[in-house]
């Protein structure tokens, strides 16, 4: 093998590893490390997660479609849930200040108390870092990870993109598609969807 | 003008930021005889309602009919939508004043002793900065005569505004085709002339990037317009469906197949071309 071959092969990884870095976190992607001050005061870094499946889901208190999942109960379900086995969960907020769905971590620790509800951790995202790493678009958009820090499913939550509280029981979830098929070992059948519900508010957004 | 033809109406149910009134085109219903209805949507400045194609983010109005046996509504007439949103959540919906036109079918045995109440179970997403779901109930009374029926004067203007807003089919001198390459669709129009102007509104989500720039590039008959794939797409398309606005605000619906319909973008895992790539090396 020549020299120059072997220069084109090494500037090909490169390439390749700068990849997700430039597609943003969608499915087949190495999942963008990132790091965060969760509602309870500690500090979060993803990379700490390697070895475990991570959920994001993105919240905004104020989404009619978020509150379709936390109304009925089901976002609390999920987290009880998957947290119980094993699954890091983090709730993410990329609401700008001024925008709604923005709260201070005693607001969000407030909210979580009320709804009851069981995230690993309530990530604040108030520049959208998080939001535009994975080029979130929606509230109750929902990223799963896995333990090879892969991201694997990318998309809605369920395949009933309305804002009705009686859809949900009816409803495929993805999310739970998503692990219960990686978790056995097979392929996700359902990788990516439209990400349904109410635009993120990052602080670029039309007034 | 719109405006105007409803202000002399505005008897509209409130739904968030808005009214809104099931209209008819004409002032009985035949057996027979298939006429229209229209959903006229008034909404406060700077509030919007959803095309049948949402974009990134919202979902469209959606109706549960309550007709008399022998009525039967057809699929809504979408109005051309207007981009809205952020550079980067682009959505598709309309603002201000519109009328979704739905045809409806009369059966020939339509019985005059029906009940002359229509009714209409509409749920609708109104948004701004924010979204609000609403929801409301409407009826129109509508009497069911044997006699082919009139057009009403009160609605005409409302419904000729309507019709003007529908994308049109496009002449059939006018050619095209559709390239899947690679990370795009290249959408190739021969319209006899140059093209300056064109913004593609996709009818069927996920297979193109709504917020992706859309390029031009202007021939000498036509143009060419490079529209990115969506991240959502993992298969090949048969066809590309959606509304083309030329200049002049100018709206067609084109339908076309994929002359080489290929992979799509995301094949999994991108390792892929790295293995290519070194297998070439060799």
């Amino acid at each position: 093998m020549k020299r120059s071959t072997l220069y084109l092969i090494l500037i090909a990884l490169l390439l390749c590893a700068g990849l997700p870095l430039i597609s943003a976190g969608k499915t087949g992607d190495t999942a963008p490390d990132f790091t965060a001050t969760a509602s309870n005061g500690k500090t979060v870094r993803l990379a700490d997660y390697r070895g475990k499946y991570v959920v994001l889901e993105w919240h905004n208190n104020g989404c009619p479609y978020v509150g379709k999942h936390y109304n009925s109960g089901n976002m609390q379900k999920l987290q009880k849930e998957w947290t119980a086995r094993g699954v890091v969960w983090f709730t993410v907020l990329s609401s700008a200040p001024g925008k709604q769905g923005y709260v201070s971590a005693g607001e969000e620790n407030d909210y979580l108390t009320k709804e009851q509800a069981a995230p690993t951790a309530a990530l604040l995202d108030p520049t959208g870092q998080i939001g535009h790493l994975y080029d979130a678009k929606t509230s109750p958009q929902m990223v799963v990870i896995n333990p090879q820090g892969v991201v694997i499913y990318d998309g809605a939550i369920d395949d009933k993109p309305t804002t009705d509280l009686e859809d949900v029981p009816g409803a495929t979830n993805y999310v739970n598609l998503a692990l219960e098929q990686a978790m056995a070992g097979k392929q996700v059948h359902t990788p990516t969807t439209r990400p349904y519900g109410c635009s993120v508010k990052y602080s670029d957004s039309a007034h | 003008m719109v405006l105007c033809a409803a202000g002399a109406e505005a008897a509209g149910t409130p739904i968030p930021h808005g009214t809104l009134e099931l209209v008819a085109e004409n002032q009985w219903s035949a057996g027979g005889h298939d006429f229209n209805l229209g959903l006229h949507f008034q909404l406060e400045k700077g509030w919007h309602i959803y095309w049948v194609n949402p974009g990134d983010s919202g979902e469209p109005p959606r109706v549960k009919w309550q007709l008399p046996a022998g009525l039967a509504a057809g699929a809504i007439e979408w109005p051309t939508p207007r981009r809205l949103g952020t550079p980067n959540i682009v959505d598709f919906g309309y603002e201000d004043d519109v009328t979704l036109i739905v045809p409806m079918h009369a059966e020939a045995g339509l019985s005059s002793k029906e009940s002359e109440q229509l009714g209409a179970e509409v749920k609708v997403l109104v948004c701004r900065e924010i979204c609000i779901p609403g929801k409301a109930q409407l009826s129109l009374s509508l009497p069911i005569k044997s006699q082919a029926s009139a057009p009403d004067a009160r609605t005409s203007n409302l419904f000729a505004a309507a019709r003007k807003s529908l994308p049109q089919t496009a002449p059939r001198s006018w050619r095209f085709s559709v390239n899947d390459a690679k990370d795009s669709f290249v959408l190739s129009a021969n319209i006899g002339r140059q093209g300056t102007q064109a913004v593609f509104f996709p009818l069927v989500e996920s297979q193109i990037s709504n917020a992706a720039p859309q390029k031009l590039s202007p021939v000498a008959t036509g143009f060419r317009l490079t529209l990115r794939k969506s991240d959502q797409l993992r298969n090949p398309i048969p066809r590309l469906k959606g509304v083309l606005v030329l200049s002049g605000n100018r709206s067609y619906l084109i339908d076309v197949p994929l002359s080489n319909p290929g992979e799509a973008k995301n094949t999994p895992g991108t390792g892929i071309y790295a293995a290519q790539f070194l297998e070439e090396g060799r």
